[in-house]
């Protein structure tokens, strides 16, 4: 497991702090999701109606290390900082581009990308750190340059995270995908990657 | 999370062989080792959705006719 250092926001203070990008999420991560964010969501949701809990509250993280984890084209990556954990994200690599520029061509897929509850708005005001995403998405980005890809990534974005994608990754839009719930799919070039990676 | 330690094999390939994978390097953007190890990989993933129960299915964007692939 190897450790890169990366900065997020705290915002209580608007300071930058430092923070562990790991690129393999471990027991030690999962256990840190069940004790505290597992944790913060069923507090959350308690009592709310479907529509208003997060769109990611049925995610359980223990269940997917079990499915991905012996599968050579999964990578998964977990920040951690001032001894909490941050974020989570699964990628997979053996899946193709659908932009025509690039169609065919291999792609580092992000299946699943969250942040802690105390990071996001809905949770708490302000939320205790901001960057994670952006983060996220760099190491998927890093890791398609490192298998050669060019920087090539793609994903179905989550309602409520489509602006993310589209307005502050730079993401091109391609349209609501029936296979996945009809959840928009959002693709980066390696144009669009070489341009993230300057700007963030 | 990346493997540093590397094992080598020698691989055989036939004529025929040898071009559909200098082919697909060519359309993937990939060299031959790279196209390799990407498709052991995919392998595995199908694999493991196909013990899990899963299919593996194709459809034709246009018609939607849908086939199923069965791997051996």
């Amino acid at each position: 497991m190897e450790e890169s250092r990366v900065y997020l926001k705290k915002m209580a203070t608007g300071q930058l702090v430092e923070a562990s990008l790991l690129d393999e999420v471990i027991d030690k991560h999962l256990a840190m999701w069940k004790a505290s964010w597992q944790t913060a969501m069923q507090t959350h949701c308690a009592g709310r109606a479907l529509r208003d809990k997060p769109e990611d509250h049925h995610w359980n993280w223990t269940q997917k290390a079990d499915y991905w984890r012996p599968l050579l084209g999964y990578h998964s990556f977990a920040i951690t900082c001032e001894g909490d954990l941050q974020g989570l994200m699964l990628v997979s690599d053996f899946e193709s581009a659908r932009v025509q520029a690039q169609f065919g061509k291999p792609i580092v897929y992000v299946k699943f990308l969250a942040c802690a509850p105390w990071n996001r708005p809905e949770f708490q005001t302000p939320p205790r750190y901001r960057g994670v995403g952006t983060v996220m998405v760099a190491a998927a980005v890093e890791l398609s340059w490192n298998l050669r890809y060019r920087g090539r990534i793609g994903l179905h974005s989550l309602p409520k995270a489509e602006p993310f994608y589209r307005d502050t990754c730079k993401m091109t839009e391609l349209g609501k995908d029936a296979a996945h719930q009809n959840l928009t799919y959002y693709e980066m070039t390696n144009t669009q990657a070489e341009e993230f990676r300057l700007t963030h | 999370m990346q493997d540093t330690e590397k094992r080598t094999m020698t691989l055989n390939l036939t004529p025929r062989e040898m071009a559909v994978l200098e082919d697909l390097a060519s359309k993937k953007d990939l060299s031959k080792t790279a196209v390799m190890r990407l498709a052991l990989r995919l392998l595995q993933a199908v694999d493991a959705k196909t013990q899990m129960g899963q299919k593996l299915m194709f459809e034709d964007e246009k018609t939607k006719e849908k086939s199923e692939m069965v791997l051996i």
